[in-house]
């Protein structure tokens, strides 16, 4: 007996979606990929999306293939970054130097703003950075707004993955979690005052896990060890915690860009939301949620902070079905015929964020494959 | 007078933005924790924090001509970080003030005690007696000129221009709620434990 006709329609919608994304990314990867390395590399990388979108479509868990794709890809920038800072046979592709951070950007804003006030003042008004990176990063807030920490960025990827290691968590975040979860607000408006006054990196220098090196650090002992004790605490809230609590502790709570992105990221029109009036206020949502972006409001239905970033965990946890994603808080209107399904809210906002998921991702991904296939293959 | 009055302001003019990055860490924190929609009241706060910055500027022109009177040309190497420290411990005993058991989202949202109300003064204090590159030019012809009188015009002077750079802080204050006074709190903890430990272990050197 051959597969009934609605799994068939099914298949075939998936598989149009996954076509959908697959062209976009293959334009992107093998062009960005293939500018040093052989773009068979960046073909691989966008057959992958593509993978990632037909699973999503077909079996409508959105978050499970995501987490797939996400940390794979924080997993190959780990890869060909390290091995390149390490190894000369491992050559940075793409990006020839220390790679451009998101991260640092929020923090270090006003002193970007400040810099190009001054090559604005000084004539050098071609160079003037918005123009070029600016418009990128405004590109991408349009396009996945919130959805960036969890289906792009190359950091957010690891405890993302983390977390879902275990299967049940050995330590319960409480209220606490909650009520600090403004942290990276604070973080952030502190990182880009300090920075500011002090023309120094200062989230970077005093925080940032991902730098692994006391090289940068200052010269002064208490202040180096200092430095040294809140990198390793970051380091902690970034792989131990998420397996000891199945959260994102270090995007919840350490992450300035994830405050800044909370905030542009209404520039987004996707959203999870919740139907109104229908919550029973079981909280599971608020239980699986990996980055506490849900809340009880007053009565205790569930509430969607604005921290959400549209991972998709929240929709299969919740018994009625009650989360869904939306644009401008609709749902997109049915439209019927077997390729109806594409034009949801849902199937839009996953193509939106895994093309800029794997364009992004371009950049080091295929070149992680290829110090694989390097590495394999002279054992 | 008006020459050296002149002087002093011109020196604030171009320099006015390193005054303001040094300010903002003091005074934004705490209009985002304290701060309300109201613009009068805002206001108020920022004046407060002129005045503590005038008082510092005062005190300096007069230590710096009588030093340069009596042929002194060097400050204790404490009073910077031990300014910063008294400042840092004063923002975290803020923060700390305010710490919430309640159900309330945040933190810190207890009613403030009437004391920390002229923070801003202490603030604009410490602010002033910080020897930035754009003071320190100004402390120097102060040294040079060795007369209070001229000394109170000059640092008058730069005192008013470096506060135009300042004012702009006021114009997001309109905007002020309750969720951007809780995140204010934890910025001002923040930012209160970031100058005690700079001035802590600059006090250990």
């Amino acid at each position: 007996m051959g597969p009934n006709p609605s799994a068939r329609k099914k298949a075939a919608a998936a598989g149009v979606f996954a076509a959908l994304v697959f062209i976009p990314a293959l334009l992107f990867s093998t062009m960005i990929a293939g500018r040093e390395i052989s773009r068979l590399y960046g073909l691989a990388w966008a057959f992958f999306a593509a993978g990632t979108a037909y699973a999503i479509s077909y079996t409508g868990r959105v978050s499970f293939y995501r987490r797939i794709f996400f940390s794979v890809s924080a997993l190959a920038f780990l890869l060909h970054f390290k091995l390149s800072l390490f190894g000369k046979a491992f050559d940075p592709s793409c990006f020839k130097d220390t790679p451009f951070c998101h991260i640092a950007m929020a923090p270090y804003f006003l002193n970007y703003l400040y810099q190009q006030y001054l090559a604005l003042m000084s004539g050098g008004w071609k160079l003037w950075g918005p123009i070029t990176l600016g418009a990128a990063w405004l590109f991408v807030t349009i396009g996945l707004g919130r959805g960036w920490c969890s289906w792009a960025c190359f950091y957010g990827g690891i405890d993302d993955g983390l977390s879902a290691l275990p299967g049940r968590p050995l330590l319960k975040t409480g209220r606490w979690a909650l009520k600090a979860r403004d942290l990276p607000a604070a973080l952030l408006i502190f990182a880009m005052l300090a920075s500011l006054a002090t023309m120094l990196p200062v989230y970077c220098l005093w925080l940032c896990p991902f730098k692994l090196t006391g090289s940068f650090l200052d010269q002064q002992g208490y202040l180096r060890g200092l430095q040294y004790a809140l990198m390793f605490f970051a380091l902690a809230a970034l792989v131990l915690a998420p397996l000891l609590t199945k959260k994102r502790i270090f995007c919840s709570f350490l992450c300035p860009f994830a405050a800044w992105q909370a905030f542009w990221g209404r520039l987004n029109p996707f959203r999870i939301s919740i139907e109104e009036g229908k919550c029973t206020g079981c909280r599971r949502c608020v239980a699986v949620c990996p980055t506490l972006a849900i809340s009880c409001a007053p009565g205790g239905k569930a509430e969607i902070l604005p921290y959400c970033n549209l991972c998709g965990q929240c929709l299969g946890a919740c018994p009625a079905r009650l989360h869904t994603y939306t644009a401008f808080g609709l749902k997109l209107p049915a439209v019927e015929g077997a390729l109806g399904r594409l034009v949801s809210a849902e199937h839009i906002f996953v193509f939106s964020a895994l093309l800029l998921g794997s364009a992004f991702s371009s950049l080091w991904a295929p070149a992680a494959l290829r110090d694989l296939v390097k590495i394999f293959g002279t054992h | 007078m008006p020459a050296i009055f002149s002087e002093g302001f011109l020196l604030g003019l171009s320099t006015g933005f390193y005054c303001l990055s040094a300010c903002l860490p003091l005074l934004a924190p705490y209009l985002l924790a304290e701060g309300k929609a109201v613009w009068k009241f805002n206001f108020y706060i920022f004046m407060q924090f002129l005045g503590g910055r005038f008082a510092a500027y005062m005190l300096f022109a007069l230590l710096a001509s009588l030093a340069g009177k009596a042929g002194q040309y060097s400050l204790p190497a404490w009073l910077l970080p031990a300014s910063m420290a008294v400042c840092g411990l004063i923002m975290v005993a803020l923060a700390a003030g305010r710490v919430s058991g309640g159900p309330g989202h945040c933190l810190l949202n207890k009613d403030m005690n009437p004391f920390f109300k002229r923070l801003p003064l202490a603030l604009g204090f410490a602010t002033g007696i910080s020897i930035c590159p754009p003071f320190a030019a100004g402390f120097i012809r102060l040294l040079e000129m060795a007369d209070i009188a001229k000394g109170f015009v000059y640092f008058g002077g730069f005192f008013s221009a470096t506060s135009l750079f300042i004012s702009p802080v006021l114009l997001g204050t309109p905007w002020l709620g309750g969720r951007v006074n809780e995140i204010g709190r934890l910025t001002l903890l923040l930012t209160g434990l970031w100058y005690a430990v700079l001035g802590l272990t600059g006090l250990l050197k």
